[in-house]
Formats: structure tokens, sequence, C-alpha cells
């Protein structure tokens, strides 16, 4: 028997799916019930994406209930494949039942519910295996499942104290101390914290055992931390912290922390004499002052903690009115500035203490105003950055006029440029240090352009920054600097091209993508064919299959090794990228690309259909980094990242659940599937339920709610689209359900795909004999009279046409054209989805929607003729893009940065051609596409 | 100065001002969370009063008998907060745990032969080369001499259970070994 298997598992080791197969049909010649080398066949189909076929396998094996060990393994893997996690649930719960005594198969019974986060089932068999097997870590599984139970949404408040409690008294049966091992030690303390038990829990962390625990794990001392706080222990937490940090030269800001804290202790606690509190506060201000100046003293310029206690304690003094020395904080701010202002972190040490106003201002600018521009080493070089990014922060509105910003900019390129001699001998992969003076004199010239509009100054920004990125190759911030300019000045290859210089990988694409995604279908060629930011999409969605995959394993592993400090990290992890808000805006971005390319068929539409939906009920977690982007714009206007951002709206939650609601309703329509089909077609496991109320409400309801707060996050032209949208599903919906064929007619036809395909019928499905027709059956009800399509559907492509040349005329940036132009192929191809089943004859006669037919004939000559327009007008202007004349005008344009040498009029000259032949590529081949899309659809 | 705590998966969302420098990869999530799973002690990230990650550090404890030791399978510092240092206390609270909580006789780490500076860095905490690996590391495509580029240093340090310093030696540099020969 040995002998006919090992081949099997050695072909899919080595991941040849087809040679497993083909053994597996030997044997299964010979022993067609080798319930094993189905298990095995199944897996080698499921991992050649025949998922029907191995559907079938499947069932016939869970179906006669496997218990052998190898079987369970291979099936455990089929089934995660398959997305089907509950069916293993099932799987482990019925061998474990049919040998109870066998401890492996009741640990993968409770490892199976781990994955799909059943902790209920999971408590239930822990519970179960403490009794039978005695050993203690099942005692410790079923109080973390106790633990996690309690947390989960869906368990009802008052079951949660009941739980906590069970998990209270399940740890202290244990017949071991939790001490011996931190992690039982941790889930014993948060047992004790979340039931309010502070002063069990405190003695726990402050016994002789919990001091040792908690000085060498550092969740423990965490926890420790929390304890002392939960238990009001502020001013005793801040005389411990004073021991530490003189005794045992503890420089752990959290311990500087306590002692501020310790100090307010008394008016932070809502004393009832609030006069004595203040005294007595005063009194501490003066002993802490007194402290972190002998700490500084000690310290010197080895650390900063001392410093920057006395600057907090400034500030919280002021915050409580209880300031006495009026200096004292500008004196600390310079004597702060005067040790580590050669250090990069300076300005962000000091940004939160720096809001001064009046003569405290006035001394503190004149103060770094006198920092000399001369580098003779890296201190000098970051003295200066740092006094420049200070004085910037706190420059008014009165001092930004374009002139003084000019100034500024030319000034942080000078000083740039002659940085560059500080690194000239630094190996070509270091960093320059003078980066963050040509990332100053670029975001001035972007604040200019913010003001004015005026495109010169981007391509100011952009030609310095090229210049700089040459030097200073690893510079990431340089080129997410560049790609937001880029794509403001309608130049998305260039963007892409940063974008990939910057190398991101696995879960950063969850948080960066949103760089170069975001409205990605605006700067999309999938019309002409290019699949570029079609198949990034994809890229950057890998991260989410291998969390799905994945994660759940490292859960189970973690109860394995028993490190349950970790593992509501690990489960939030998973959910924040399971449903994370930036997967399914690319998602959203796919779709819109998509329908530009593919033919737009029933395979399309109910797949998106289903997807969509899922996505309708998700609860979503915004995990896009913004805070990576630099930002030294002064505290009187905009940050540089809302500066940049696309057409003023960053697309969030709101964004999203517009464009489902319009796809969703879109797809709807066009498709036959409806909910009974859609089960019956489902392989995985459906998504968990989400407990947003909202979503309980009936989908059609959701879908038409218009919600304010979501249109706010829209574009004024995406607003238009919406309108455009929603009156178009409307005037469609009596239509398309009168013309859709019944349930059984869809899935008789479904049967008869899959039978043709696998050769067994699909299961669970009965067919009625009447089903089986084509779809036509005769309807009892008369047809719904053809009433005319309201204006906005009609107006539309009028009005974008308007608009169009508005922006063209009124010399609009080229991101502003391409998204109300890609709107406009959008608007003409949801009219596509929506009136494709108008579109065969014989649904019209059957259904006499002739008058129907009409309309939608001239609707579709309206659009087309209006795509053609822009279409020409669009390509003449690709036309006039890379002409000597355009690039002679950006060269012009970038006069304040142009140099002699180095920074000169040909490098200028390489940037504009690059940047003219960028916007040319990408408005010639949206225009050339919508000609494209219209004869698609014609 | 920072604040000094557990480095968890949620940390993942945050990390891309340290990650995305030349020297510091990005792993797949199974890597950090294999970590995460089996030596929670050993990881710890730095951040800044304001919350914003400084850096972090990976390890793991591994070997039996003398060669019972903890490996420093990462440390990286974004290029903002060099030279205030971080790494050294990292380090040294790699070097506690590795002591108390695992009982190892010393602690080592791998370093690309081309970053000097980092080597240097090790250097004044006291570790010092044990072998150089042939070949340990990817190229990083920068066009050197692509032997110093792929190989790598095995650094060690010893703790205190090995007060004699025999999982040390002087001549290190010179020993050299290829990469399927370490673990």
């Amino acid at each position: 028997m040995d002998r006919q298997i090992r081949p099997i598992y050695e072909a899919l080791d080595t991941g040849s799916n087809k040679s497993a197969i083909l053994a597996c049909n030997k044997v299964l010649k010979k022993q067609p019930n080798n319930l094993l080398v189905k298990a095995l066949k199944a897996l080698a189909l499921v991992r050649s994406q025949k998922v029907e076929e191995a559907l079938v396998l499947c069932d016939e094996v869970l179906a006669s209930k496997p218990a052998d060990d190898p079987t369970l393994a291979a099936m455990m893997h089929v089934l995660r494949g398959l997305g089907r996690h509950m069916d293993m649930v099932t799987m482990y719960e019925d061998a474990y039942k049919q040998q109870p005594g066998n401890e492996e198969l009741g640990t993968q019974t409770f490892f199976a519910n781990v994955r799909i986060g059943n902790w209920k089932a999971a408590q239930q068999i822990a519970t179960k295996m403490h009794k039978q097997f005695q050993d203690d870590h099942y005692l410790y599984w079923s109080v973390m499942s106790a633990l996690l139970q309690a947390h989960d949404p869906s368990t009802p408040e008052a079951l949660r104290t009941v739980l906590l409690k069970l998990a209270h008294r399940l740890i202290s049966s244990s017949a071991t101390p939790s001490f011996y091992n931190a992690d039982r030690f941790h889930l014993h303390v948060n047992v004790l914290k979340e039931l309010g038990l502070y002063d069990e829990a405190f003695e726990m962390v402050e016994s002789e055992t919990g001091k040792v625990v908690c000085s060498s794990n550092l969740a423990c001392d965490e926890l420790r931390r929390e304890i002392w706080k939960l238990k009001g222990l502020t001013k005793e937490a801040g005389e411990r912290a004073e021991k530490r940090i003189l005794e045992a030269k503890d420089r752990n800001w959290l311990e500087f922390l306590a002692v501020l804290d310790g100090t307010f202790a008394d008016l932070t606690s809502q004393p009832s004499d609030v006069e004595a509190a203040k005294a007595a506060v005063s009194e501490r201000i003066v002993k802490a002052r007194e402290f972190f100046g002998k700490i500084v003293e000690i310290d010197g310029m080895k650390d900063r903690s001392g410093h920057l206690a006395l600057l907090e304690l400034e500030k919280r003094a002021r915050h409580h009115g209880l300031a006495t020395d009026s200096a004292a904080l500008n004196s600390s701010l310079e004597h702060y500035f005067q040790s580590f202002g050669g250090k990069a972190c300076c300005y962000e040490d000091l940004k939160p203490y720096i809001e001064l106003e009046g003569d405290e201002l006035a001394r503190w600018t004149a103060m770094l105003e006198n920092q000399p521009a001369t580098f003779a080493s890296l201190s000098d070089i970051w003295r200066y950055i740092n006094a420049q990014k200070l004085l910037r922060y706190n420059l008014s509105a009165a001092d930004l006029t374009p002139e003084a910003e000019t100034k500024r900019a030319v000034q942080y390129l000078d000083a740039y440029l002659d940085g560059l001699k500080l690194g000239k001998d630094l190996p070509s992969y270091d960093l320059q240090p003078a980066d963050d003076l040509a990332i100053l004199s670029a975001q001035a010239f972007v604040n200019i352009w913010k003001q004015t509009g005026d495109e010169a100054f981007l391509c100011n920004a952009a030609a310095l920054l090229e210049y700089a990125i040459a030097r200073s190759k690893m510079s990431y911030q340089i080129r997410l600097h560049l790609i937001r300019i880029y794509r403001l000045l309608g130049a998305p290859s260039l963007a892409l091209e940063h974008y990939r210089s910057i190398n991101v990988k696995q879960v950063q694409n969850d948080t960066l993508s949103h760089f170069i995604l975001s409205r990605a279908s605006t700067f999309s060629l999938s019309s002409i064919g290019d699949l570029t930011y079609t198949s990034e999409c994809l890229e950057s969605s890998r991260i989410y299959l291998s969390n799905s995959e994945e994660t759940a394993e490292f859960i189970v592993r973690a109860f394995g090794s028993e490190k349950y400090s970790q593992i509501p990290d690990f489960i939030e992890f998973e959910d924040r990228l399971d449903n994370s808000l930036q997967r399914d805006l690319v998602k959203m971005e796919h779709v819109r690309m998509r329908i530009a390319h593919e033919p737009i068929n029933s395979e399309l539409v109910d797949m998106e259909l289903i997807e969509l939906k899922f996505i309708f009920d998700r609860v979503h977690h915004d995990n896009r980094d913004f805070d990576i982007l630099a930002n030294y714009q002064p505290r009187s206007v905009a940050s540089f990242n809302q500066q940049t951002q696309f057409l003023e709206k960053t697309p969030g939650l709101g964004w999203l659940w517009v464009f489902l609601k319009i796809y969703i309703k879109a797809f709807q329509l066009a498709s036959d599937l409806d909910d009974t089909v859609e089960d019956k077609l489902l392989i995985g496991d459906r998504p968990k339920p989400s407990y947003d109320p909202e979503t309980k409400i009936p989908l059609n309801e959701r879908l038409a709610m218009r919600k304010q707060e979501e249109i706010n996050e829209l574009t004024p032209d995406e607003s238009l689209f919406y309108d455009y949208a929603s009156a178009l599903s409307q005037w469609l919906t009596p239509y398309h359900d009168y013309t859709r064929p019944p349930p059984s007619a869809v899935l008789a036809e479904a049967a008869k795909i899959t039978e043709q395909k696998t050769g067994h019928p699909l299961k669970g499905l009965e067919i009625s004999a009447d089903a089986a027709t084509n779809g036509h059956a005769k309807k009892d009800e008369e047809p719904p009279a053809v009433v005319e399509p309201p204006a906005q559907i009609t107006q539309y492509f009028d009005d974008m046409l308007k608009r169009f040349k508005e922006v063209l005329e009124g010399k609009g940036l080229p991101h502003e054209l391409l998204h109300l132009v890609t709107l406009t192929q959008e608007a003409f191809l949801l009219f596509v989805i929506e009136t494709t089943r108008f579109k065969t004859p014989s649904v019209i006669k059957v259904n006499k929607l002739g008058a129907l037919a009409q309309h939608i004939k001239e609707i579709r000559a309206k659009a087309s003729a209006v795509l053609a327009e822009i279409s020409s007008a669009l390509v003449s202007y690709a036309e006039q893009e890379a002409t000597a004349e355009r690039r002679k005008e950006v060269v012009q344009a970038c006069k304040p940065i142009i140099h002699e040498s180095g920074l000169d009029h040909d490098f200028v000259l390489n940037v504009a051609k690059k940047i003219t032949d960028a916007r040319k590529q990408i408005t010639d081949g949206v225009g050339k596409g919508l000609v494209r899309v219209c004869k698609t659809h014609a | 100065m920072s604040v000094l705590r557990p480095f968890r998966a949620t940390d993942m969302f945050k990390f891309n001002h340290i990650n995305l420098d030349l020297w510091t990869e990005t792993y797949a999530i199974n890597f950090y969370l294999g970590y995460f799973s089996r030596w929670p002690d050993m990881c710890a990230v730095q951040e800044t009063p304001q919350g914003r990650i400084m850096g972090y550090v990976m390890g793991k404890a591994e070997g039996a008998g003398t060669e019972r030791h903890g490996h420093v399978t990462a440390l990286s510092v974004a290029p903002e907060y060099r030279r205030l240092g971080l790494a050294r206390k990292f380090m040294s609270f790699l070097e506690q745990v590795s002591d108390e909580n695992y009982r190892g006789y010393f602690v080592d780490l791998y370093v690309r032969c081309i970053n000097t500076a980092a080597i240097h860095m090790y250097e004044g905490f006291g570790y010092s080369v044990y072998r150089r690996v042939k070949e340990y590391y990817q190229n990083l495509g920068l066009g050197l001499n692509p032997r110093d580029e792929e190989d790598g240093f095995d650094m060690r340090k010893p703790l205190s259970r090995d007060p004699m310093r025999r999982s040390v030696r002087a001549n290190g540099r010179d020993i050299t070994v290829s990469a399927h020969e370490v673990p």
C-alpha cells in the first residue's frame, strides 16, 4: 500500500499536481473506495484550480466520516484550500466522537474551532480535554477561549461577565501556579484586570515572583504599569519611577511619563478642593523641575529624556495655569535645541511645544534665524535643517505670499545644493544628509501651487526632486513626494516608476498602495488593452490571500506554544487585514478598470455581484499609512498630504459605500442570480455575519439609502455620476424585474454547465421538469409600461461635455481632465451593463418592450457622440503636450530653480520631456480608449 | 530615550518608515507571526513619545548545551532616529532576555560584510567576528564586489554563563564557512 501512496505524496510535495492526479487514478482503479487516495486526489485538484471536481470528491470523503490521521490531514488541506472551515470543524468533531480517547484528535478539533474563531466550542473542548487528559495547558486553553469569547462582538453583554468569572474560576483551579510561565502569568493577570479585581492583580505583579517575571518580559511589564494606573496609584508610580530613573538608570520614557503623571495627579483625579490641589501640585512641579534638572545634569547630551521631560512639565504646568516662570519654556526650548539640534529627531521632539505667540515666538524665531547655513559637519547641517523646519512651522498666513514662499524655496534649495558637498563621498546607496532641504523646497513650491493654482510651481518641485533622487537613490521620502506630484501633473507612468522603485512588499501593500492605486481607474489604460494598473491591483491584493490562508495557523500555533499574550493581537491583525478598507478600495478600482477592458457577460456580472455584496457586509478598518509622508508645512495651512490629495478628496469608507451601491445595483439588474440561486452556487463558507445593525436592513433598501456624509467624500463629478447612476437604475428596474428568467431556470442552466464540466450533477439540486425551458416562459402579468427616461440620464452626457470644455479652456490640471473623462466613460459602461439584457431582440419581442429599446438606442447614440467628441479633443490635447514649445514652457516655468551647473537647463529640460511625454501617453491613450469602448459596445 | 515595548502583530501596519530602508527586508507576514508565536519576549520596538515606531528588534533562542544562545534575527532603526543609542538599548535588552529567560551562553548575529557602519557599532557593544559566512545574503544589486555584498559576518558576544569567553575567538575574520554550514 505504502508503495502506491508514496509517489502521490512526492508528487504533491513537489507541486506536480498533474502526476499526483494520475497516480491517484491508478490506485482508485483497483480500490475505488480508498478514502485517503480520494482525499489526496481532491487536494491535487484543488491545487490545480479544478474546484468543481474537487468538490465532488471532497463531499464523498466527508460523507464517509474519515477518522484516520492521514486522511484527516489531507482533508484539512483540501478544506482550507476551498475555504470550507466549517466543514473542517464537523469533520474533526465526528472523528473525535469516534475515538474519544485520541488526544491528537481532540487537539485538532480544538484547533479547527480556533481557526474559525468559534470560542464557545473551543472552550468546551478544552475543558473536556483537561478533565480527560489532566494536562494543565488544556486548562489554560479553556481560560483563553473563555476570555476571547467574552470579547467576541457576537457575545451578548450579560454573558461577558459570566465568561470572565468562568475564566477566573478555571485559572484559580490550576494545579501549578501561573508564574511558572510568563504567558500564563500574563493571562492570569489579564483575567483579574478584566474583572476589575485590581487588588488581586496588583498583588500578583508585585509579588516576588511577579516582579521577576515582569523584569524580563515586556508584555507582563506593560500589564503591570496598567494595573498600577487602574488602581489609581499614579503618585506611587511616579515615586517608583523616580527611583528607577535615578538608581537603575532607566531611561524608558514611560518612567518619565509616570513622574509627570504623578506630579499632576492631584489635579487630574477630579479633586473636591481644587485650590488645595493646585497648591499641592505647584509644590510638586518645583520638585519635579529639580528632579529633571538633576537628570539633565547627569546625562548631559547622552540622553534626551530629562530635557524633554522639562518641556513636558512646562507644557502641562501652563495647561493647568500653574506656570510660574514665563521665560522657562523659552529657555528650555533653546537649551534643547542647543543640545539636540544636531539630531534628525529634534524637529519632531519639539513640535508639540512650539505653538508660541507674541514675544515668546519672536524670541524663539530670532534664535533659530541665527543658525548659520555653513555645513562643516553632519551636526551643522541637521542644526540648520531643524531650524528651518521649526521656523516654517510657525509661519503665519501673512508670511506665505507666493513671493515670500518662492524666496524660501530658493533658499532651501541653495542650502541643499551646498549641503550635497557634505555627502559627496558617501556610497551611492546612502541617503544624503541634505535631503530634507530638497523636500522643504518642494513643499514650499507645492504650497504656492495650492495658493495660486499655477502648475508651474508643481513642475519646479518635480524637477528639483528628480535632481535630489538621482543623488539619494534610496530616499523613499523623495519618491513619495514625486508620486504625489506626478499624479497631480497627470504623469501616472512616472509616478508608477517611482512607486516600483520603493519596492513595496508583503503587508506594505495594504498600507502603502493607496499612493498609487487610490482612484487608479483615472489613470488606467485598460480601455486600450494596457493592463499595467489592472495587474498592479491584483499584485497588491495578494497579501489578503496570504493573510486568510496563513494567519489563522499562527493563532493555532500560539495556542500550541502557549503564547497567550499574542493571541488577541493576531486576531486583530487578521481581522484588520481581512477587512481592510484599502483592500476593497482597490477591488472597486479593479472592477472599474475591468469593465473598460473585458466583455460584459454573465460571468463577469455574476462573480462581481457576489463579491461586492460580501464587501457590502464588512466592517472595515483603515490601515492606510498617510503619516509616512513628511509634513513640513506651517501649522497655518493644510498638511502636505492634504494639499496633494487627488482633487482634495481622499476616498474613504463613504466613497467605497457609494461605489458599492452603484455597482451592486447595476450588477444586480444585469444578473439572473437571486439569493436562492447564489446560495446553491457558493463554494466556500459565507463570511461571518457583520455586527453592524445596518446590514440587517434588506439589501434593496440599503442600496437606495443616500447619505450626505458619504456624498461628502465624492468629488463634484463623482457626485454627478452617482446621481446619474441612481436615476438609471431606478428607471430600468421594472423592466429587468419583468424580463429576468425565474430562479429555477437559472439553476437548471447552471446545473447543465456543471455537468458538462465535471460529469457530475450539481449537488443538492433537484430541478423540476417544467423549469428546464429556455427562460422565456410566458408570464401572467402584462409588461410594465415604458416611461420616458428621466432628464438626469439624457442630460448627463451633454453636461459632462460642457464640464470637459470648461476644464480644458480653464487650463485645469490634466488629472482633473482625466477624472471627468474617465467618469463619463464609466457612465457609458454602466449604461451598457444595465441594458445588455435588452439587446437580445427576442427578449424585447417576447416582453413587448419595443419602446424601451428605442429609448436605449437613443441614449446610447447620444453617449457615443459625446465620447467621440471628447476623444478627438483629448487626442489633439495630447498632441500639443509633446511638442518642443510645451517643453520650453515647462523649462521657463522652472526658472527659479535652474542653476549654472548640476541642476541646470539641460537637466530641467530632460525632466520636462519626461513629464510632457508621460502626459501625452495618458491623455492620448484615454482619448483613444473612449472610441474603442464605444465601438465594442455599439 | 524612547518607549521600549513589545513588538506586536499590529505594528506591521506602522513600520513602513523603518522597512523602506535598503538594509531592512520586509518579510512575509508568517515570518513575523512565526517569531511572535514562539519568542514574543525577544521581539521589541522603541517608539517616540508621540507613539511613532523608531526601530525594532527580533530575536530567537536556539541551540543546545554550550551552543545554547540568543540570536538577533533583525534589528533596524529608521534613518531619522539613528545616532541616538537605540541599537545599544535593543542589544542589551536582547542580551538580558537571552541570559535570564533562556540561559544562553552567547548572543550572535549576522551582518553583511559591506555594512561597515553596523560592524563598528556591534564591535562597540562587545561583539566580535566569529566567522565569515559565504553567500549568506542575496545580492543587493549595488554592483559592488559581489563577495562582500553577499557574504556575512557571524558576530558573537559571550553572556554571564560563559565567563571564560569560550564562545568567541580572536581570528574569526579569517575563518570562512559556507552558508549551508550555519543554522
